[in-house]
């Protein structure tokens, strides 16, 4: 599969897919997408290049802890779950506030989008680390 | 600040720097010891803060919704016991924090220690502070788990993970039956909140009077006993010495252990003053603080007899609390709760030392020690002073709490009558015996007597000042208790007492009271004491024959072998539960869901097909269902791997065409990236597979498959039909409330994922943490299968 042509076109592809997926993750709340789309969306662009670079060739030049990452997600929504209730709202209870800001608009900001991030980053770790775990066995 | 929120912020804010400490230690290196003895004295300051109401005989109760729909709020409820165990957990926590600057090498795993004593001390405070008896058992199960992490902190070691594992299974084991004697007690009362039960007395009275009262109460002992290593739970305790020696001082005299205490004396109001009380409770506490006394002898790691001895010295106030009658439900509160503050003093202190001492002489055992006197004179004095305060000898503070235990049994035997009258006293004078000969042994063992040569450094010196400072001020306030009992009185043990006993107590507590009984009785205990002491070394050598020769006479080797044959119990039940097929386990689990479903399928739902069905369906979709149905059989009967898999996701891909037909183009969107993810994991997987797959199938194994098949096949199709029966009409949309409420009450235009992060966010958690466990399981099966070959 490791053909010069794939090799190329996954080049270009990689950081398109990648906003695309961040993309997704904000689009989340009004339109199509959000964290798990994202983060699945992120996990198949990486376990693209592994296919076409091969594990060991990716391992030497990008290598993270995916467990860090599925670790850090659970933690982030985990912990937006609870940032409701120092202020009086019920578990889970999310905020929506509209700012103004110069350049941009409107902007809506959603405390459920910082839980859609755990979710994200939840996805993209396991997978990931599944995907890594079952490459590197013999 | 606002009583709520200063509480609140000391519960939390160790959490929060717990996470913060990596970073911390990133900027002030080894200096991160520091950092966190300042988040422990804030939690103090901040608990401090609120106590004033407290003292005045004010209590505060706050809460705020937390699973309105349960019953279940935070809340906190301050009085004069969450008080007293909030200092000693906050304040120890100060003193064990600094202390361990010097007593942590600086290669070890600094973040990670700090981190979990961190978590451990804001366990700790939410479980005091707690008003709901849910989150009560939240953050007891943390402390437990906390504690876990911290006996094991030495994951290399064996031993450290054989008393980390001993202890988890028994602490936190006994938190599940404290839980289900939580829900019997709601069950009960109808409510979680524990200041509505202890303030209405006809709550209380129906309780009393219950059928399930005693099962209640046992099985709220249990948990209170496990946690303070009380009657056969004792066992996890000494391995629990496997830790880092401060964390021993902090969780495992101080703080931890006296979780089960402060659980005994938080329900005392509601259970005591039955017969059942004083049998369970004070039948308990004598019984664990004779025998851990008397095992305490054949101790010879320091660490070791301060385990035992704190077993024993925990029993003290088991007993305590359990001394009540009909008529006077409160004998021994004031003095179980005096004796608590004192055995968290001189406890701690004599384990700090224990640390000291280790640190510069390399050893702990107490036959190569001897001598330390001259080299460490500073250490010896402050370990002389801890020790003779747990002896009970004035004018220390351990003399005035002892004095009061040995009243309190008096009174105690007399209320009784018959030979109670004298064997409640006599008890407890033995239980001072040898509470006395094995404090003894601690100083003449360590610091009196001849130096070992061979057995010892040749220089040892004094600890750094990091060491020597904690210990020093801890052995200050039990000389200053002591001697000036009254201010501790007043301040901490009076309210506490209060706060147990549900009304105003003024006590009286000096070191001279003229020749009473009970100072007769500390008299007699001391001669005794060192008639036995004279023995000590005879006795010892008796406990460690008996042993040999009986060895199945002790509850370790029963842990052990229920612990040991549960692998192999396991094993022989899996053998026969898992014969290897997966063929097997997926027709069984088919089997058990079609029975499963059947059963409400035909029993409770009325008519299998509703109604009114819409058969509307377009040319499109019928089109896209013949391809399914085409892809379907066609993975099943494709003859390569690779040709059966392609066929496989042409299914999923199918269904995503259907979502994007159905207008869900965020469902579609899924299901294409999930369909070509899990395509290539499994192309991952088959390629390390024999690829022979045709193997022949016989008539009979194909009929049942084809059975099993439709069976499950149908029994999906009459719950379709049935899913929405009563919400909706079948096959109907059940999407307009969704429609209808995603932008009003969650602010967002995508239903889909509204629902996903607001409607059903809880769901949403459940299935990210699966789907972490699921990462872990797959490396675990992976790497594990690695190993056996």
């Amino acid at each position: 599969m490791t053909t010069l042509i794939t090799k190329t076109v996954t080049k270009i592809c990689i950081p398109l897919i990648i906003l695309f997926s961040i993309s997704l993750l904000l689009a989340g709340h009004n339109n199509p997408g959000g964290g798990f789309i994202g983060g699945v969306m992120f996990a198949a662009v990486i376990s693209l290049t592994y296919v076409v670079f091969g594990l060991k060739n990716m391992k030497t030049i990008f290598n993270p802890g995916w467990d860090r990452v599925f670790a850090f997600g659970l933690l982030l929504a985990s912990l937006t779950a609870f940032a409701a209730i120092p202020f009086g709202h019920h578990f889970f209870r999310s905020a929506v506030a509209f700012v103004h800001l110069p350049l941009f608009g409107e902007i809506e900001l959603v405390s459920a989008a910082l839980f859609d991030t755990g979710v994200y980053f939840v996805v993209i770790g396991s997978l990931l680390y599944i995907f890594k775990t079952l490459g590197e066995d013999k | 600040m606002d009583s709520f929120n200063a509480i609140v912020l000391s519960i939390f804010l160790p959490f929060i720097a717990a996470l913060l400490v990596p970073l911390v230690e990133k900027v002030i290196k080894q200096r991160v010891g520091w950092f966190s003895a300042a988040i422990a004295f804030i939690s103090f300051i901040l608990i401090g803060q609120v106590t004033h109401n407290v003292v005045e005989g004010h209590t505060i109760e706050q809460s705020i919704t937390w699973l309105p729909s349960a019953g279940i709020e935070f809340g906190i409820y301050v009085d004069g016991l969450s008080m007293m165990i909030g200092f000693i957990a906050s304040g120890i926590g100060v003193i064990i924090m600094s202390y361990s600057n010097g007593y942590m090498s600086h290669k070890e795993d600094l973040p990670r220690y700090y981190q979990y004593l961190l978590l451990f001390m804001g366990s700790m405070i939410g479980m005091i502070f707690s008003s709901n008896i849910v989150q009560l058992f939240i953050f007891w199960e943390l402390t437990s788990i906390t504690s876990f992490m911290l006996i094991g902190y030495w994951r290399s070691k064996p031993a450290s993970i054989y008393g980390a594992t001993k202890s988890l299974l028994l602490t936190a084991g006994g938190g599940l039956f404290m839980l289900a004697g939580f829900i019997l007690l709601h069950s009960i009362t109808g409510t979680f909140d524990i200041p509505t039960i202890l303030h209405n007395p006809e709550i209380v009275q129906d309780l009393k009077a219950h059928p399930l009262f005693l099962a209640t109460l046992i099985l709220i002992v249990i948990g209170a006993a496990s946690k303070s290593a009380q009657g056969p739970f004792y066992i996890w305790l000494p391995n629990a010495m496997e830790a880092p020696t401060p964390v021993s001082a902090f969780l495992h005299s101080a703080t931890m252990v006296k979780a089960g205490i402060y659980l005994i004396a938080r329900v005392h109001p509601i259970f005591s003053g039955t017969d059942a009380w004083f049998l369970l409770v004070g039948g308990i506490g004598i019984f664990t603080m004779l025998l851990a006394g008397f095992l305490a002898f054949r101790q010879t790691d320091i660490k070791a007899i301060l385990a035992y001895s704190t077993i024993s010295q925990l029993a003290y106030m088991m007993t305590m609390y359990g001394y009540t009658s009909y008529h006077e439900p409160g004998i021994g509160v004031a003095a179980a709760t005096f004796h608590l503050l004192n055995h968290a003093t001189f406890k701690a202190c004599l384990f700090l030392v224990a640390g000291i001492v280790a640190h510069e002489a390399a050893t702990r055992d107490i036959r190569k020690l001897g001598g330390l006197r001259k080299e460490m004179p500073i250490t010896f004095i402050i370990a002389s002073i801890a020790a003779l305060a747990m002896a009970g000898v004035p004018p220390l503070n351990g003399f005035l709490s002892k004095e009061m235990f040995y009243e309190t049994s008096l009174e105690m035997g007399h209320v009784l009558g018959g030979p109670f009258e004298f064997l409640i006293p006599a008890a407890a004078v033995m239980a001072g015996v040898f509470t006395f000969a094995y404090s003894i042994k601690l100083i003449d063992g360590i610091f009196l007597g001849k130096r070992h040569d061979d057995h010892l450094p040749e220089h040892i010196h004094e600890a750094p000042y990091t060491m020597l400072v904690p210990a020093a001020f801890l052995a200050l306030l039990v000389i200053f208790i002591g001697i000036s009992p009254s201010q501790a009185v007043h301040y901490i043990i009076e309210p506490t007492t209060a706060g147990i006993l549900l009304e105003e107590v003024h006590l009286h507590v000096a070191l001279w009271h003229g020749f009473t009984t009970s100072l007769m009785m500390t008299i007699a205990t001391f001669l005794i004491g060192i008639a036995v002491y004279t023995k000590y070394d005879n006795i010892a050598a008796w406990q460690n024959r008996t042993n040999e020769r009986y060895p199945w006479f002790s509850v370790n080797y029963v842990y052990d072998r229920i612990v040991n044959g549960a692998k192999y119990r396991a094993g022989s039940f899996a053998a026969r539960a898992q014969p290897g097929p997966v063929k097997t386990y997926i027709s069984a689990m088919l089997l058990l869901f079609v029975v499963l479903g059947a059963i409400p399928a035909f029993i409770v739902t009325a008519t299998l097909i509703p109604d009114s069905m819409n058969f509307n369906v377009p040319a499109y979709e019928i089109l896209i269902l013949g391809m399914m149905i085409i892809a379907a059989v066609a993975s099943a009967v494709l003859r390569k791997y690779l040709h059966a898999i392609i066929a496989l996701s042409s299914v999923g891909y199918l269904v995503s065409l259907v979502f994007i037909y159905l207008k869900a183009p965020d469902l579609a969107l899924t299901q294409i990236l999930v369909e070509t993810l899990t395509t290539i994991i499994f192309l991952l997987v088959i390629v390390k597979v024999p690829q022979t797959f045709r193997e022949k199938i016989s008539n009979t194994t194909l009929a049942k498959d084809l059975i099993i098949a439709s069976a499950v096949s149908l029994i999906v199709l009459v719950l379709m039909l049935n899913a929405t029966q009563g919400i909706v009409s079948p096959l109907e949309s059940l999407s307009y409330y969704f429609v209808e409420n995603s932008l009003p009450l969650a602010g967002g235009h995508n239903i889909v994922n509204v629902i996903i992060v607001d409607f059903r966010g809880y769901d949403t958690l459940g299935e990210i943490s699966v789907l972490c466990l699921a990462a872990l399981g797959a490396y675990n099966l992976i790497s594990s299968r690695g190993d056996n070959q």
